[in-house]
């Protein structure tokens, strides 16, 4: 391999197309994660509520008020509405039932098949762009490289994210008492913590996440109703690859997809698409709980 | 309940006792079925095309639901073993079908030639099926389903990638069946209804197969496992061995369906490795009622049918999936045993408790 060739390649524009990527992928895994590390359930329909809020954001813009930020706020927590009522509606119904995972598994899936069509049939096949916000709409030059200043906004958003749901859940009250229902569910409950409640606010809460990932990369993607089909699957690698329940483990997780998206290709022109499947079945079977284990952490 | 709707059930009850007396029995309905099968062939070519793509998908989850309803474990990659069935099929002809015809003769080298592939495709899925059973059976539960969507995605990502130029990338690969000549007369291999009469074969003698697997103590012991691995493993059963061996004759049976939808469609594609190709055997299993034998072939039935149904209606078209979407979900939550149960229930209601014990096929 002849190096002096090949570093070059690697522009801090990739670099920095990567870690966007891996920011809005950051949004939906670790909601995804923070999902089924309290609730034990793997949300399938999570990349469906990803592109939700690309749409509900686009349909804000269009149609209520012209304000960029607005629409995203709005957007993400009007996905955390849809999130709480599938949570209490359909997934609620199944935490005692024995084979429980699976049909919570099955049921999400029903998910998709059902905000796919929805999406379809409101707002058609056709995909949509959004424009980024004027504050924003300006190209940054590095060195050789240039590239929009709204990713590096899209990357300091995520870091932010990270950053304050660490200190939720590791220094407030209701994260503790999120960790304490995470480990000993029944414990936890007969502490006098209202257990259902917590975790129609979890899933709230992960719904909301995967929302503003969708909201905020509106600009940078094409929506269009395949998008949840295509993010869930990224996400499902992130997770697994990071370790189910781990925040640590879907921030690291992310960034390493993103990166593999944006320079992977520049490196391996074949095999960059099948390698994060590699990795993640490398991982399931070598350490079933991630490279980074347990919530919090 | 009113009176009169009493008065109705027991009107109802009444008429299928008498049936039932009046010699309904199994041979007379089974005779019925055949000559029903028999006579589908010659429906409209559509109507023919539309029940062959029934019987495949019917065999596909068939297979798939061995290692659900029967074993416990939900695959969601078991489109990577469609697709081995769809591409060895695709491959052979492309690539060994001149070779073939050189040692046979050209008069009947186009059969050889399909059921040589059939035999090749089904075994290229064996000897995928036994490295990724034996690793992906480690697991359970949800991590069963994420490391085989993973397998599933890996495949289809290799047949995107077209190494060798073998699987042709995106576009996937045209299967041509040829025709033979018999008699002076020119019958092409592809034709609706001889397709059909041969799906009907292979499916029939598949789905008996499957049938004496389950009733078997082969298919007890998967049931066992179903209902407690652990009480299964102190009886003395290795848990982990089963599930690899029922893993494999699960993906055996999917790649049959999957070889035999090359011929149906024409085309081998990438499509059919792709997770949501393994999710409509997911789909159609829990529909139909993943703890009946016959579960995952009216879900089969179903699926195709009321997509079908739904695409009449050019309100509705292409909208199909948000029916199946809230049928899943109403399924899952309320309705574990699905149409088969359903139908069941209906039955016992109708001809009253003494016909309901000769259901036959219930896994429990």
């Amino acid at each position: 391999m002849n190096f002096t060739t090949l570093v070059p390649l690697i522009g801090i524009g990739d670099i920095v197309v990567g870690l966007s990527l891996g920011s809005r992928l950051f949004l939906i895994a670790v909601g995804l994660s923070l999902i089924f590390g309290v609730l034990g359930v793997l949300n399938f329909a999570h990349g469906a509520l990803y592109m939700l809020g690309a749409y509900f954001a686009l349909a804000v813009t269009t149609s209520v008020v012209d304000n960029f930020w607005l629409a995203v706020v709005i957007g993400a927590l009007a996905v955390g509405v849809v999130g709480a009522l599938i949570e209490v509606a359909t997934i609620r119904p199944l935490y005692e039932r024995a084979e429980g995972e699976l049909d919570q598994l099955i049921v999400t899936f029903g998910f998709v098949l059902i905000i796919h069509e929805l999406v379809r049939f409101i707002w058609g096949s056709q995909p949509y762009s959004m424009d980024t916000p004027a504050l924003f709409d300006f190209s940054v030059t590095v060195g050789a490289s240039t590239f929009s200043a709204y990713r590096i906004l899209v990357i300091g958003l995520a870091a932010l994210v990270m950053l304050s749901l660490w200190l939720f859940i590791t220094r407030t009250y209701f994260g503790s008492l999120v960790r304490g229902t995470s480990s000993d569910r029944e414990m936890a409950s007969m502490l006098g913590v209202d257990v259902p409640r917590l975790y129609t606010g979890v899933f709230f809460l992960g719904s909301v996440l995967a929302g503003l990932g969708g909201a905020l990369s509106a600009p940078l993607q094409s929506t269009s109703p395949a998008l949840g089909d295509q993010v869930i699957i990224d996400a499902f690698i992130i997770v697994v690859i990071g370790g189910l329940g781990s925040m640590t483990g879907a921030f690291v997780g992310a960034m390493i997809i993103g990166l593999l998206q944006s320079i992977g290709p520049q490196f391996i022109a074949a095999g960059h698409i099948a390698i994060p499947f590699l990795a993640m079945v490398l991982v399931l079977l070598f350490r079933p709980e991630g490279l980074f284990g347990g919530i919090g952490e | 309940m009113s009176g009169d709707e009493d008065g109705t059930r027991t009107g109802l009850a009444a008429f299928g006792s008498a049936a039932v007396t009046d010699g309904w029995t199994r041979e007379r309905i089974s005779l019925l079925v055949a000559i029903g099968l028999v006579a589908m062939a010659f429906a409209p070519s559509f109507q023919v095309y539309l029940f062959t793509e029934f019987l495949i998908i019917a065999l596909f989850a068939l297979g798939f639901n061995l290692l659900y309803g029967y074993t416990g474990l939900l695959s969601f990659g078991h489109g990577l073993f469609f697709a081995g069935g769809s591409y060895g099929v695709a491959i052979v002809l492309r690539d060994l079908g001149p070779v073939i015809a050189d040692v046979v003769g050209s008069g009947i080298a186009p059969v050889v030639t399909f059921a040589l592939a059939m035999v090749i495709a089904v075994m290229i899925v064996v000897v995928v099926a036994i490295p990724v059973g034996w690793l992906s059976v480690r697991l359970e539960e949800i991590y069963f389903a994420l490391i085989t969507l993973a397998f599933g995605m890996l495949g289809f990502s290799f047949i995107l990638q077209n190494p060798g130029g073998i699987t042709n990338g995106t576009d996937g690969i045209l299967v041509l069946l040829g025709s033979v000549e018999i008699g002076g007369m020119d019958v092409r291999l592809g034709d609706r209804q001889l397709y059909y009469f041969l799906t009907l074969g292979i499916v029939a003698s598949a789905t008996y197969t499957i049938w004496r697997i389950v009733n078997s103590p082969f298919g007890a012991v998967c049931k066992a496992i179903r209902e407690s691995p652990d009480r299964a493993a102190a009886l003395g059963i290795d848990v982990t061995h089963h599930r690899w061996m029922t893993f494999i004759l699960s993906a055996l049976f999917v790649g049959i369906a999957g070889a035999l939808m090359a011929g149906l469609a024409s085309v081998a594609s990438p499509y059919h490795a792709h997770w949501t190709n393994s999710a409509t055997a997911v789909v159609a299993t829990v529909i139909g009622g993943a703890t009946f034998f016959a579960g995952p072939i009216v879900g089969a039935f179903i699926y195709l049918y009321v997509r079908w149904g739904i695409s009449r209606f050019p309100a509705l078209e292409a909208h199909w999936e948000l029916f199946f979407g809230a049928l899943l979900i109403a399924v899952v939550l309320y309705f574990k045993i699905g149409a088969v149960g359903g139908l069941l229930l209906l039955r016992e209601r109708l001809f009253g408790a003494e016909t309901s014990t000769d259901g036959g096929g219930e896994t429990e």
